[in-house]
């Protein structure tokens, strides 16, 4: 999957747009990293975050 | 007659005197002589036959082929290269086929971590879980056709959507002219 148009801020701004405000999105993280972690992993990467700020994230 | 001992022998093919007494012992190369006190000598025929073993030893021939060769008519030699040359052919396909194998393995590796799949289910349960409903999760679909056409396309496929889904998808997420 090439990814070129989707980046961490503009997701974040999605997110912000449909009214998910910043404790639903770590929440959002948290779920996403409990249930399914490589999917997470593989989530950040496809958003090109780097490797130190995926761990940080994933460690929430 | 000039004669040569082990030692000499040793030095001059770079080999260790064990090797040449290993080669004695299963009649490879015997010394033609021996000195008074019983060690072994060597002739120049000698020698002219330890320069034909190395240059075998070099193709790889084993030694065994190598002794049947020192004994037969050098017309042989033509013949034993070949069958030597035949199994370093099958080697060599041997080695290509472990490297297709490899190969495979790794891109089959690199593949799996491409496409770890985040599944529809996988995404609607998470967004669920964070608090999104139904229609939150239209808007967001709505927001991301708005924003990022493209990379909404990407994402939808990303997770394994039909195309026909995904293009109803995005059709439903367009705002209505």
């Amino acid at each position: 999957m090439n990814n070129e148009a989707m980046n961490k801020e503009k997701w974040v701004l999605l997110f912000k747009e449909i009214g998910l405000d910043e404790a639903t999105m770590i929440r959002w993280h948290k779920e996403f990293e409990t249930r399914y972690p490589e999917g997470h992993q593989s989530f950040l990467e496809w958003l090109n975050i780097g490797e130190s700020e995926i761990r940080q994230i994933r460690t929430m | 007659m000039q004669m040569f001992t082990i030692g000499q022998l040793a030095r001059r093919y770079s080999l260790s005197r064990s090797t040449l007494i290993y080669y004695d012992s299963i009649g490879v190369l015997k010394p033609s002589g021996r000195s008074e006190s019983n060690y072994r000598l060597y002739s120049e025929d000698d020698l002219k036959k330890m320069d034909r073993i190395q240059l075998y030893r070099s193709t790889g021939l084993s030694l065994d082929s190598i002794e049947l060769l020192l004994k037969t008519q050098s017309s042989d030699l033509s013949s034993t290269l070949e069958g030597r040359l035949f199994a370093i052919n099958n080697e060599i396909e041997k080695l290509r086929d472990q490297q297709t194998v490899i190969l495979k393995i790794l891109e089959n590796e690199i593949l799996e971590k491409k496409t770890r799949v985040i599944t529809k289910d996988v995404w609607v349960s998470i967004l669920r879980a964070a608090g999104l409903d139904e229609s939150g999760m239209k808007n967001w679909h709505v927001e991301f056709e708005k924003n990022s056409p493209d990379a909404h396309q990407d994402f939808l496929e990303s997770i394994g959507i039909e195309k026909n889904e995904i293009a109803a998808i995005r059709e439903w997420s367009r705002p209505a002219i």
